[in-house]
């Protein structure tokens, strides 16, 4: 790799790292699973690389309350074998498990996943069924945002200058609950080409809760409110599964490129949601 | 590194024992191109076309040149003297463009190298080639061969409107007569898509010119460095003698690296004119635009048989996508095709035509199979094809039309002469493996429940051991030199060039059973034009069937010596030679090489008629080609929501003759395999209309990874060919050749209720999930 | 690789059409300009700078008005190059009145050439939407507080 001459920082505090990166010229180092092959076509040339694996309080899982909370720069790796969160959040571990290779797991972030926000990411289609919150830091103070207000749009973000992803926090899964990511994988890159992630609460054998995201099929993954409108009261069998399926691609613009059409996409979508539902409905208690 | 403790006459061929190579390579201890460093080397980096076809109106050089550190800055302005990148094809009307190793006043595919930037590292000169500035003109451009030949279509070189660089003709028999008369005449276009090689190693170039030698020596990842010496000799105007190329360990070359490019000539040239050794090392983006693509073919098939399958005639029209040049065999590659259209069939009518098209794409050439891949995916389609024209079973149509048992050595309707077969043998071995009847049997079932699940069957023919030097455009012989040191320990000069094929093993299972010495007392040398005698290369399955067979006959020579000297030793004229020893047949006394060998160089006293030393050369040209073949059987399941293939089992059955260590031909054949998988479900180089490259990367080039291939069960039939006498045929590319065939022939089964005669490659999920929905509609 | 959409903006077509032909109005809308300058009838001469995700690159360009079919249709082109490589669109846009609005309905060919094209074909499509739906939402606002 030839990427252009760029600086290399590792702060030791947050503080630090806040006063690396007022340069606009500075770029987070998280994981670094997008950026370095950017940079190494030299289509990303930051001056400087503000590496935030040196930066104490940005890693580490904890359980608070129901409050699962996750540090930025918790590796998906960590995410996948972690047995707090496999107990505790098991779909944000199914997601983390499916994400690219074994490498990119044991060097890439969730911060930085989701700071990127590239529209095809795993996590964006679990974090949006976990409704999930993302804690932000700048040098004037924090703020917590929801996923949907997170995400704003294909690699945008409501990251303002300055701003860093800190925490990811969701909820404890409910007793009893089935959760299940599915994922059709582009054979070249390992990206989601459509990826739904499901949670399912049962009661008394019919659907009490349930929640649906979608990553890859448009330019910005989303939360299928419509869906899980149709499921719920629904005993989950096939054929509710299928009506409740049916519209989750109504009214997006669904991508199109070589990988697979707009019409395939929207197809594979209904496809893996029901895959999703089914495996969350088989394993709700 | 304790291999085995074997030293006994005669036991190590056939033995599965772990490569000597490995520990090296697995160990990050081995030396490859961009590992070499030398002493006041400078860094080239190199500026290239982004247009598919462009004039270039001018190139201001002069803020590269300012900029700290740079050396030099190059244009083709300045290497316009230099010779053109060769082509070593040669057909009859052949229009060759000339190659100039930076473009002139155009540029005719995205990747065309157009300057080089030199500097004293290869940062430096990457930041450099920023600062060259093009003045771009965009030109039409067209990279569909199919269009390319349409009237109309921009000429990819001015001079040849019609973008044909050549028409080929061959023919046998009274084609259009059976065709006439045949009861049954299936057609089908079949389409193999360009490839990308990928090999885990990109390309590299070291060259280091020593001014007061006059020597100049080219380090260069490659498969052929002996040729190599002689091309870039003559393109730099330098005598071969001065020229020393080293191909170091080559990180996998699939054919990429049979081949000489404008890169190697130009370090040279950049090291003769600044009298420092320079370094360029082709990055990942580089090799996907630069170096040689496979395939690119549309075949338009037609085949001629009786109504109970006996196949009659067969007709090919061949358009083969060149891209914009001729690389090293570029327009030869179609004819290996057309030599092996007919695969393991007995028919003795053909006809073939084909149309080499220029393109604005990189150009194509010998790809792991080269030629035999899409010769083989055609005939073993069209049989099925056939089959299902017919309704008779794919495995009893091919059993019907192998060429006999009786009928070897066999004269194909293509001029070759097949030396040795039992084609229905891998068949039934491997219809055995699968349990064929049970198969069908559930396949039937799975179809009452709905399920889409397949059986395909491949069984291949290929030509390998390239070649008889006359069938060659640079010689098809091998060499190899075989020295037994004074302490006995032997070392080989093989003209070979491994990359991964395993020889320094294979190599030392023959000298340590021709000599009875250890494994590890063998070194194999290869790859230095300077350390081994002059070679051919490492590639068309050759390096085991040629240098494997002059290596032997180089170790009967020096046998024959050994007994000289040993006969003297024990001075006894009844002696032979066995188990590393000579012994005296009357008294049992014996003398070990060491002993021998220290003779023979300390040469007190001489044997009769006999020189001190222990060396022997061998150049051995084969008399045929040899010719591998196999049954391969892949079963499948389509998934009906999605178009996904799954490959629920591959059975694998090749027959490559005398196999000297089973688990190198396991590993080639597994390896084949799956680049085989790759081309049928997953790999597509796809130019846009523009002759953009749109999956430039590994991010939209998708190779197969491990955990997307399928366990792949091998078996082997054995045929010894009686082209050498160590029976071998070669395996380098029979996987590859067998696999695309049995994959999709497996899809369109498992689809044929459907009405499905054909798909074209790669079988992406979304392109079977069309035919469902159309099926559905 | 063909693209195509649909925006819908709060103004008559009349207005819509003005809008999109103002050369002011484009160059304030159309993400990362930076300079638009008239060159000639229909064609202007833009200076641009792309930021997308980690990706930064400066541009030079133009942007040419062509087959204008007063207040319903017209062709775009816009042309860039720079270090990373260059990038074409064409595309023509149909305004039909909707409501009391103009649905701008966009089909056209994007075209991406050198590294940039590297950059993994699955964001051509889904960053050139985004890009267009930035410049609508640009209009909107620019020609509301004008």
């Amino acid at each position: 790799m030839i990427p252009q001459n760029f600086d290399y920082a590792t702060p030791e505090s947050l503080e630090e790292a806040f006063r690396l990166l007022s340069d606009p010229n500075a770029k987070v180092l998280a994981g670094g699973q997008s950026l370095i092959p950017m940079m190494r076509l030299r289509l990303a040339a930051p001056e400087t690389l503000v590496d935030l694996r040196g930066v104490p309080g940005l890693g580490g899982i904890r359980l608070e309350g129901r409050t699962l909370r996750v540090g930025a720069m918790v590796t998906h790796y960590e995410l996948e074998s972690s047995p707090l969160v496999r107990k505790s959040c098991p779909l944000l571990a199914e997601a983390a498990a499916n994400i690219g290779d074994v490498q990119v797991r044991n060097c890439g972030t969730i911060g930085g996943s989701l700071a990127h926000a590239d529209p095809a990411a795993d996590y964006p289609a679990s974090l949006h069924a976990l409704e999930a919150s993302v804690r932000i830091a700048s040098p004037s103070g924090e703020r917590t945002v929801s996923i949907a207000d997170f995400l704003v749009d294909t690699f945008t973000t409501a990251l303002e200058p300055g701003e860093l992803v800190v925490e990811v926090s969701v909820p404890v899964e409910a007793e009893g609950a089935g959760v299940s990511y599915q994922k059709c994988v582009q054979p070249a890159s390992g990206f989601a080409i459509v990826g739904v992630a499901a949670r399912i609460v049962k009661k008394d054998g019919e659907i009490a809760f349930a929640r649906i995201g979608v990553t890859g099929l448009s330019g910005n993954a989303f939360r299928a409110t419509g869906v899980e409108k149709l499921l719920e009261g629904t005993r989950g069998d096939a054929s509710d599964i299928g009506r409740a399926v049916a519209g989750i691609g109504d009214g997006v613009d669904a991508n199109n490129d070589i990988h697979a059409s707009a019409a395939y996409r929207q197809h594979l979508a209904r496809v893996y949601a029901a895959r999703a539902i089914v495996a969350a409905v088989s394993r709700a208690k | 590194m304790a291999t085995t403790t074997i030293t006994k006459t005669g036991t190590l061929v056939g033995k599965r024992l772990k490569r000597k190579e490995d520990p090296r390579l697995i160990t990050g201890t081995a030396t490859y191109t961009d590992d070499i460093q030398l002493p006041g080397m400078n860094y080239a980096s190199i500026l290239r076309s982004p247009y598919a076809a462009a004039k270039i109106r001018g190139i201001d050089i002069s803020k590269a040149l300012e900029h700290p550190g740079v050396v030099a800055v190059y244009t083709g302005a300045d290497v316009k003297d230099v010779g053109p990148v060769p082509c070593g094809a040669s057909l009859p009307g052949l229009r060759v463009p000339h190659h100039h190793i930076l473009a002139q006043d155009r540029t005719y595919f995205v990747g065309h190298p157009v300057a080089v930037v030199v500097a004293a590292d290869r940062y430096i000169a990457r930041d450099a080639l920023d600062l060259v500035e093009v003045d771009w003109d965009p030109l039409p451009a067209v990279a569909d061969p199919e269009k390319a030949i349409e009237a109309g279509a921009p000429a990819v070189h001015p001079e040849w409107p019609d973008n044909i660089a050549f028409n080929f003709h061959q023919e046998n028999g009274e084609v259009d007569k059976v065709f006439a008369e045949a009861e049954v005449v299936v057609k089908q276009r079949i389409i193999s898509q360009r490839l990308i090689p990928c090999p885990m190693e990109t390309r590299g170039v070291v060259a280091d010119y020593r001014g007061g030698d006059k020597t100049l020596t080219i380090y260069s990842s490659s498969q052929i460095p002996h040729l190599m010496r002689n091309l870039v000799a003559q393109m730099l105007g330098i005598a071969d003698n001065h020229l020393r190329v080293v191909a170091p360990e080559v990180g996998g070359g699939f054919g990429s690296k049979l081949n000489v490019y404008a890169e190697e000539a130009l370090m040279g040239f950049i090291a003769m004119k600044t009298g420092k050794p320079v370094k360029w090392i082709e990055t990942r983006r580089e090799n996907f635009l630069t170096t040689i693509h496979g395939r690119g073919h549309v075949d338009y098939f037609e085949l001629a048989a009786k109504k109970d399958g006996t196949i009659l005639a067969m007709k090919l029209k061949l358009i083969q996508d060149l891209g914009s040049y001729h690389q090293l065999l570029t327009p030869a590659i179609p004819t290996l095709s057309v030599l092996m259209m007919p695969g393991i069939y007995n028919f003795k009518h053909i006809r073939a035509d084909i149309v080499g098209v220029f393109t604005n794409c990189v150009p194509t050439d010998a790809y792991r199979g080269a030629g035999r891949p899409e010769a083989t995916h055609g005939i073993e389609r069209m049989v099925d094809v056939l089959a299902a024209e017919l309704n008779m079973d794919p495995a009893e149509i091919r059993l019907k039309n192998f060429v006999p048992n009786d009928a070897f050595p066999y004269a194909t309707a293509t001029g070759l002469t097949y030396d040795s077969g039992n084609y229905a043998a891998p068949l039934h071995k491997a219809l055995e493996i699968v349990d064929y009847k049970s198969l069908r049997a559930e396949q039937k079932k799975a179809r009452a429940e709905g399920r889409l699940m397949g059986v395909g069957i491949s069984t291949y023919g290929e030509i390998c051991a390239m070649g008889p030097s006359p069938a060659t455009p640079a010689g098809g012989w091998e060499s190899a030199s075989v020295r037994i040191e004074p302490s006995g320990k032997v070392t080989v000069m093989t003209g070979i060039k491994p990359q991964g094929q395993g020889e320094e093993t294979t190599f030392s299972q023959i000298v340590a059973d021709e000599l009875g010495v250890e494994m590890d007392d063998v070194t194999v040398l290869h790859g230095d034009t300077m350390v081994v005698q002059y070679g051919i290369g490492t590639f068309g399955s050759r390096a085991t069937a040629i240098g494997g067979t002059a290596l032997y006959f180089a170790l009967q020579e020096l046998k024959k010596k050994v007994k000289k000297f040993g006969a003297m030793i024990l001075e006894s004229d009844d002696v032979s030679f066995s188990g590393g020893q000579c012994i005296c047949n009357r008294t049992g006394r014996t003398a070990d090489l060491s002993q021998i060998a220290g003779a023979s160089y300390r040469a007190m006293k001489l044997p009769p008629d006999t020189d001190p030393g222990l060396v022997a050369t061998n150049f051995w040209e084969p008399p045929n080609f040899t010719f591998p073949f196999g049954a391969h059987i892949c079963v499948t399941e389509v998934d009906r929501d999605t178009g996904a293939v799954e490959i629920k089992r591959y059975v694998a059955v090749d027959d490559c003759g005398r196999i000297i260590n089973p688990m190198i031909v396991e590993g080639q054949v597994q390896g084949g395999v799956v680049q085989g998988l790759g081309q049928a479900l997953y790999e597509h180089g796809i130019y846009d209309e523009s002759g953009q490259l749109v999956t430039g990367e590994f991010m939209d080039y998708a190779i197969p990874k491990a955990t997307m291939v399928p366990w792949i069960e091998t078996d082997h039939t054995v045929t010894p060919s009686p082209v050498n006498p160590l029976g071998v045929k070669g395996v380098g590319e029979a996987g590859t050749i067998g696999a695309s065939p049995s994959i999709v022939n497996s899809v369109v089964d498992a689809l044929s209720p459907l009405g499905v005669r054909h798909l074209d490659m790669p079988l992406t999920p979304e392109s079977l999930w069309k035919i469902l929905e159309g099926a559905r509609a | 690789m063909k693209i195509a959409g649909s925006h819908t903006l709060p103004f008559a077509p009349e207005r819509a059409y003005n809008l999109l032909q103002d050369p002011q109005i484009l160059a304030a809308c159309m993400p990362g300009c930076e300079q638009l300058v008239k060159i000639a009838e229909d064609t202007y001469q833009m200076k641009m700078k792309m930021v997308l995700a980690a990706i930064s690159g400066q541009f030079d360009g133009k942007v040419r008005i062509a087959d204008p079919n007063p207040h319903t249709s017209f062709r775009l082109i816009v042309e860039g190059t720079g270090k990373i490589g260059f990038m074409k669109g064409d595309g023509r846009l149909t305004l039909a009145p909707k409501d009391t609005g103009t649905e701008v309905a966009y089909e056209g060919d994007v075209q991406v050439g050198g590294t940039m094209a590297a950059v993994g074909q699955r964001l051509i499509d889904t960053t050139s939407k985004m890009m267009i739906k930035r410049f609508f939402d640009k209009l909107c606002e620019k020609a509301g507080s004008a």
